[in-house]
C-alpha cells in the first residue's frame, strides 16, 4: 500500500529485537495496540518509553486537531524517507476511515488534497521546521500567524513536527523493517478488522488537560521544556530529556557533544551557546569546543566520541541507504547498548533542535 | 422443516459471505500487483532521474512537486565549489578507440562521484572531461571545506588506484587537476522550460574554475584558495604557491596545493619529507 516511498532503499536491520514484557504491556495499555517496534529499541529503557510517551495524540495535544497532527507526521515522514513512519501512520490513516485516493492526494499533492488553508499551512509549517531547520523558522511563524493559527498551537505543531523528526531517524537509522506495515492494509483480515481498528483508536486516542510543570529544569534544552509549561508535553518532554542524561550507556559529555553538532548543523547558534556552556563545565575548554563544532575533531576526544561527533553530522540531513551503511560501521565499533543510544540521542537531538527554533525563535 | 430452511439459509449466507472474502482477497490481489508495478515504475524513474541530477535535488523535486516555474527556490548562500579536469584528455582522445575512450572515461567519473557523494558533495554538471561538483550548496554543511578537500584527497587516491588498473590493461594513465574555493553564489535549478540543472552560481565558482586551471601552471594535483584555507582544520597539510594573477580577478590569487593529513601515517612522512 505504502506506495509513495516504496522506491526508497533500505538495509537489513541493524539491530536484534528483545521482548521486554513489562514494556510492551505499557505501550498497549497507553496505545490500545501492540507496539512491536519498540522491541528494537528495549535495551536502551528511555529511548523505548520516549517513543511511546512523546506520541502527540495519546494526551499531549490541547489545541491541535488529531488528524492534522495525524497528515503532518504523513508529510514530514515523507519528507524523511522514513519507510516505517510513512507506513505505520499511513495504516492509522487509513484504519481512522481515509480512502486510498485521498491520502494518495496527500502524498502527491496537497492542493488536490481537499483540506482546509489551516492544516495546509500547519503542514507548510512543520515542512520548513523539517527541512530547513532554525533558518527557515522565523518566515514559517509569520506564514502561520497570517493562517489564524494561535501560539499555542503553533507550539503543538511544532512538538508533532519534532517527535516525528526524532521518530523517523530512530527507525530509519536502525532500518527497523517496514514491511509488515506496508502489507497491513492489504491483508484480508485487517480490512475486515478496519472498524474495530478505527474504534480502538478512537477510544484510546484522548486530548490533553493543562499540566503544571512542577520543576523547573537546568540541563540543556531545559529552556524548551519551560516553553512549555502549562501544556501536557512539559513534563513528559522534560522526563525523557532527564532520563537521557541520565542513562548510562554513554557519556554526558559523549551526549552534549552529540547535540552541539546538530545545532551547529542546523545553524541555531543559540543551542550551540547553551550546548558549549555545558560542554565547558564538563571540563573541555572553549577552544576546545570550537575546533571540535568546527572541524569535527580534536585531541581532547575518546575514540567513542571521535566516531560519534563524526557520526552525528550525518544525521541531520541524509539519505536512508547511505545513513544505514554509516551506521552498520558504528555499530560494529560500539556495544549494543551504546549504539542504541547514540541512535536515540542524535534522534532526539534532530528533533528538539528543530523544535526549539521555532518554539522559541532561535536565530 | 424449519429447521431445513435454516440449514438451508444458513448455506446461502455462507456462500454470500464466501464470494464476497473472494472478492474481496481478488481485488486486493490486483491493487498489491498494481501498487508494485507503480512502484517499480518509480524506482526506476527516480534511478533515471538521479543519473540527470544530484539525488538530494531528485528527492526535493519529488517532495515539492515538480513545478512549472522550476521547483525549489534559488537561495543565495555559502557555499564550496570545486573543478575537477582530466589532465591530457584531449590527447588521450586520439590515440584510443572511442569505445575504450568513452570506458575508461566512464570509470574516471564514477569514481570520482563516488568520492564526492562519500563527502556529502553533489556533482553538478559534467563539462566535456571536467567535473563540477558543490557542498554546502544543497543543504546548509558547516564542515563543507574540510568535506571538499577529504574528497579531493580520495580522488586523488581513486584516480591512483584506477591507474593501476589502467596499467594492468596497457593504457595509458590519469591525471587531475583540481581547484577549490568557497564564497558566496546562487543556488538553485538553473535552465530553459525544457531542461534545467542544479547549478550555483557567481564569482566564486568562477575562481575555482580559474584555480583549477591554475594546477597546470604549479604542476600540482589539487589547490585551494587562501578563502577556503582559512577555513580548513588544521591537520591539512598544505604549502603555498606563488601568486598568480588570472582573468577575470584584480588582485593575484594566491594558493595551497594539499599535500594530505596529519591523521595519515603517509602523509606524515610526507611532511618530514618536505
Amino acid at each position: 500500500m505504502a506506495a509513495a516511498l516504496a522506491h526508497v532503499a533500505w538495509e537489513p536491520c541493524l539491530v536484534d529485537a528483545q521482548r521486554d514484557r513489562a514494556l510492551e504491556s505499557y505501550a498497549r495499555r497507553k496505545l490500545g495496540m501492540p507496539m512491536p517496534n519498540i522491541r528494537y529499541f528495549a535495551p536502551v529503557p528511555w529511548l523505548a518509553r520516549a517513543m511511546i510517551d512523546l506520541h502527540p495524540e495519546f494526551g499531549l495535544l490541547r489545541h491541535l486537531d488529531h488528524s492534522d497532527a495525524d497528515v503532518i507526521a504523513l508529510v514530514v515522514s515523507q519528507e524523511n524517507s522514513c519507510r516505517f513512519c510513512h507506513a505505520a501512520i499511513r495504516m492509522m490513516l487509513w484504519a481512522q476511515g481515509l480512502s486510498e485516493a485521498r491520502i494518495q492526494r496527500i502524498e502527491q499533492d496537497l492542493s488536490r488534497a481537499e483540506l482546509p488553508a489551516k492544516t495546509l499551512a500547519a503542514i507548510a509549517f512543520g515542512r520548513a521546521q523539517s527541512r530547513v531547520g532554525p533558518q527557515g523558522a522565523r518566515e514559517a511563524r509569520q506564514e502561520l500567524r497570517k493562517a489564524g493559527i494561535s501560539d499555542e498551537e503553533r507550539k503543538e505543531i511544532a512538538f508533532a513536527v519534532g517527535f516525528t523528526d526524532f521518530s523517523n531517524r530512530i527507525h530509519t537509522i536502525a532500518a527497523i523493517p517496514s514491511h509488515s506495515f506496508e502489507r497491513m492494509p492489504d491483508q484480508i483480515h485487517v480490512r475486515l478488522l478496519r472498524p474495530l481498528l478505527k474504534r480502538i483508536v478512537q477510544k484510546h486516542r484522548f486530548r490533553g488537560r493543562e499540566t503544571p510543570l512542577e520543576a523547573m529544569p537546568s540541563y540543556p534544552y531545559g529552556g524548551l521544556v519551560k516553553a512549555y509549561a502549562g501544556s501536557p508535553i512539559a513534563p513528559v518532554l522534560g522526563r525523557t530529556i532527564e532520563e537521557m542524561w541520565a542513562s548510562p550507556h554513554l557519556t554526558r559529555r559523549c551526549k552534549l557533544l552529540m547535540l552541539a553538532v546538530i545545532a551547529r548543523g542546523l545553524g541555531c547558534e543559540m543551542c550551540v551557546a547553551e550546548l558549549g556552556g555545558a560542554l565547558q563545565q564538563e571540563g573541555l575548554d572553549g577552544a576546545a569546543v570550537t575546533q571540535i563544532l568546527t572541524h569535527l575533531d580534536a585531541p581532547q576526544l575518546d575514540e567513542i566520541e571521535r566516531l560519534l561527533v563524526r557520526f552525528t553530522r550525518e544525521t541531520i540531513w541524509y539519505e536512508p541507504a547511505a545513513i544505514q551503511r554509516r551506521a552498520r560501521a558504528l555499530r560494529d565499533r560500539l556495544s549494543g547498548p551504546q549504539f542504541l543510544e547514540a541512535i536515540g540521542v542524535a534522534s532526539l537531538g534532530n528533533g528538539l533542535c528543530r523544535m526549539g527554533a521555532m518554539v522559541m525563535d532561535h536565530p | 422443516m424449519i429447521s431445513a430452511v435454516v440449514v438451508g439459509a444458513a448455506l446461502v449466507l455462507t456462500a454470500i459471505l464466501a464470494g464476497l472474502l473472494y472478492r474481496e482477497w481478488r481485488r486486493s490481489q490486483d491493487l498489491r500487483a498494481q501498487l508494485q508495478a507503480a512502484a517499480s515504475d518509480l524506482e526506476h524513474l527516480q534511478r533515471a532521474c538521479s543519473r540527470l541530477a544530484p539525488a538530494g535535488v531528485v528527492q526535493r523535486l519529488v517532495a515539492d512537486g515538480v513545478q512549472r516555474d522550476g521547483g525549489p527556490v534559488a537561495e543565495r548562500k555559502v557555499a564550496t565549489a570545486m573543478f575537477v579536469d582530466l589532465v591530457g584528455f584531449t590527447a588521450m582522445s586520439e590515440r584510443l578507440e572511442p569505445a575504450v575512450l568513452v570506458r575508461v572515461l566512464n570509470g574516471y567519473y564514477q569514481r570520482m562521484s563516488d568520492a564526492i557523494d562519500e563527502h556529502r558533495g553533489q556533482v553538478g554538471s559534467y563539462i566535456g572531461d571536467g567535473i563540477v561538483a558543490y557542498f554546502g550548496a544543497l543543504q546548509p554543511n558547516p564542515w563543507q571545506c574540510d568535506d571538499a578537500v577529504r574528497a579531493a584527497l580520495a580522488m586523488r587516491a581513486a584516480i591512483r588506484d584506477y591507474n593501476a588498473e589502467l596499467d594492468r590493461e596497457g593504457l595509458p594513465p590519469l591525471a587531475i587537476g583540481i581547484g577549490i574555493h568557497r564564497g558566496l553564489g546562487l543556488a538553485g535549478l538553473v535552465g530553459s522550460n525544457d531542461r534545467r540543472e542544479f547549478s550555483f552560481l557567481g564569482s566564486a565558482v568562477n575562481l575555482a574554475a580559474r584555480v583549477q586551471a591554475l594546477t597546470r601552471v604549479h604542476q600540482v594535483d589539487i589547490l585551494v584558495t587562501e578563502a577556503l584555507r582559512a577555513e580548513l582544520d588544521e591537520s591539512f597539510i598544505l604549502a603555498p604557491m606563488p601568486a598568480e594573477r588570472v582573468k577575470g580577478f584584480a588582485e593575484p590569487i594566491i594558493t595551497y596545493t594539499v599535500r594530505g593529513t596529519l591523521a595519515d601515517g603517509n602523509e606524515q612522512a610526507t611532511m618530514k619529507a618536505l
